[in-house]
């Protein structure tokens, strides 16, 4: 009966297939370094999924946003829990990913033939950074505020166009509701997007290039 | 790269392949312990280091000192190097390049060789700005002056606190102790003006949490309060006003009521086996919280009165309410919600916790003693436990 069923279910889904191009592969032996890629996955999958059991509660205007988070930390059951993690795996996100980098640096993994698999990641780590710069504003405290003043500060710097940048990421010349729905909006569903279609074509990438080896001297 | 290089990688990575291992198990497996290590490591720090309370963002506060994220701190102290018109290259030019160099870094190193050491420029070129970022950070995390300490409230009960504390601190010179109001006395410009109690239902009901807030922030002008806010002027953050307005809210307003695990049980002492509790440690907070607002002069209650141990032990029509070690006192009948001579049940709308309605029967037990002192001598006597004696049959 399983038997039929997964024949069934083979037919048509191509799961055999699945199987052998990435699972059944033959790869490099390699070490522990090599696991920081998926551990960044891993993180950015729970960063997704406790990131919207909190948007069940967070309410992105300034009147409520505060309120809102000291809600989900004191009175949602395991709110604190999720809200913890969240905020921890976002500081750890950027270190992981950060190491990422420096470890296909290291072993010059970004030659001939993952040129793109670089490119590609130096985009969800750009990306992560933003993540970490517009969920830092959402909990709209003291610590928040003003970091993210300083920081839409710094573009405002730049001669000619600076003003410019600065009032598009504030919604104007000071920090406001339209700037805390701004920063939201691009938290939840601007950057995700960015980062999910963008670990497709690196994940493919991998499969289809295999993970690079570890070079000896001759390389 | 030429042709002959890529061929001669391909041939490589081909051979290394064969003497490699399975994607599944053996790079699954490790992926697997290593999510599964951070996953533990998260809760972990979830639970045992928590996230940092911050005060809620105020725009006025010019003493707060702004610093980013720790991961951007190296960019924050780069800029202090480029001070006044030569900002932008800290600010654009540099990261700018940085990034664009990062993008195109297959293109710019077309060194073909791979193992570290022909690779020497690359890694002392990537080594030195990676040492350099963490130099930067370091001196920023270093160099930044401490945050001075802002009031923050982790829970309800923490913030009724800090409210209370806030209004003996800045309300009480004019408003009094309990908001009761009266003549000012001592406060210049506002000598001899009589100021109506805020502390009872023509306060608390029509003026919500809202409107509370905005006339300590925004004061009262024509009637010479000053604004409270730091927006207007004043000394207070929008967070220690809020916890004003809880105060007020959770210790005038009759109608409200703590939620259940912030109740007067909780935030007593525990009592231990045998113990016999006092009326100052642990009976007045029952009283104060459920029984005060009906049991004072001027209201329907049989002229008992309940505001002090004096009056809890002696007032009343039907006095005394309250026998030392006679649990059939009034006292404790009517809280288990018999219909008796000296009046129904009480309180009369909604019957108290079983937990508090023990207290109460060890305190009449153990001789109901005012003082922790007294209490602890009821104890070392071995008081009689209300279990043994209490009617256990509850309507």
């Amino acid at each position: 009966m399983l038997r039929r069923l997964f024949q069934w279910l083979d037919e048509r889904l191509g799961l055999t297939t699945i199987h052998d191009v990435v699972l059944d592969r033959k790869v490099p032996k390699v070490n522990w370094w090599f696991t920081l890629g998926s551990a960044s996955l891993f993180l950015f999958l729970l960063q997704g999924i406790t990131g919207v059991f909190l948007t069940v509660y967070y309410v992105p205007s300034p009147d409520h946003a505060y309120d809102s988070v000291q809600y989900i930390m004191n009175e949602v059951r395991f709110g604190w829990l999720i809200r913890g993690m969240h905020h921890w795996g976002a500081n750890l996100m950027v270190l992981v990913v950060f190491i990422h980098m420096l470890r296909t640096f290291f072993y010059a993994a970004y030659k001939y033939p993952r040129e793109l698999t670089w490119i590609s990641g130096v985009v969800l780590l750009l990306a992560t950074l933003g993540m970490g710069f517009t969920g830092y504003l959402l909990p709209w405290n003291q610590r928040a505020y003003w970091a993210t003043t300083v920081g839409t500060e710094i573009p405002g710097t730049i001669p000619i166009i600076g003003p410019f940048i600065t009032s598009v990421l504030r919604g104007g010349s000071e920090l406001s509701a339209l700037t805390l729905s701004r920063f939201y909006s691009v938290h939840i569903w601007f950057l995700p997007a960015v980062i999910t279609v963008t670990i497709g074509l690196h994940l493919y990438l991998v499969i289809r290039l295999g993970i690079s080896h570890i070079p000896d001297e001759n390389d | 790269m030429n042709g002959e290089h890529k061929q001669r990688y391909r041939e490589k990575y081909t051979n290394a392949k064969q003497k490699g291992v399975k994607f599944f198990p053996d790079i699954i497996y490790k992926d697997l312990l290593v999510a599964f290590g951070l996953f533990i490591l998260l809760i972990g720090l979830a639970v045992f280091v928590g996230v940092p309370n911050e005060p809620k963002a105020d725009p006025n506060d010019t003493s707060y000192i702004p610093r980013p994220e720790w991961y951007f701190l190296f960019l924050f102290q780069l800029l202090k190097y480029f001070p006044g018109q030569i900002e932008w290259i800290g600010t654009a030019v540099i990261p700018g390049l940085a990034v664009l160099a990062l993008f195109l870094l297959p293109f710019i190193d077309r060194n073909p060789y791979r193992h570290w050491s022909k690779r020497k420029l690359a890694l002392g070129i990537m080594g030195t700005v990676v040492v350099g970022i963490v130099v930067l950070t370091l001196l920023a995390a270093f160099t930044t002056p401490p945050q001075p300490e802002a009031a923050v409230a982790n829970t309800l009960r923490e913030q009724i606190a800090l409210g209370e504390e806030l209004y003996a601190l800045h309300c009480v010179e004019c408003h009094g102790i309990e908001g009761e109001g009266g003549e000012i006395k001592g406060v210049p410009g506002l000598e001899g003006v009589t100021l109506k109690p805020i502390n009872d239902q023509d306060v608390m009901y029509p003026f919500t949490d809202e409107t509370l807030y905005n006339i300590i922030a925004m004061g009262q002008p024509l009637q010479g309060m000053p604004p409270f806010g730091r927006a207007f002027g004043g000394p207070l953050s929008p967070t220690e006003i809020e916890a004003i307005v809880a105060f007020m809210r959770y210790t005038w307003d009759d109608r409200v009521e703590l939620p259940e695990e912030e109740t007067v049980a909780a935030a007593m002492p525990t009592l231990k086996e045998g113990e016999v509790p006092s009326y100052d440690v642990h009976v007045a907070p029952i009283f104060k919280r459920y029984c005060v607002s009906c049991h004072v002069p001027g209201k329907k209650n049989n002229n008992y009165l309940m505001r002090t141990y004096e009056e809890v032990m002696t007032t009343g029509d039907h006095a005394p309410n309250i026998i030392p070690g006679d649990l059939g006192s009034n006292l404790i009948r009517m809280v288990h919600r018999e219909e008796i001579e000296a009046g129904g049940p009480m309180p009369p709308t909604k019957a108290l916790k079983p937990e508090l309605v023990e207290i109460l029967e060890r305190w009449v037990l153990g001789g109901a003693p005012e003082t922790a002192e007294q209490a602890a001598q009821a104890s070392a006597k071995g008081a009689p436990l209300p279990t043994a004696a209490a009617p256990t049959e509850m309507p």
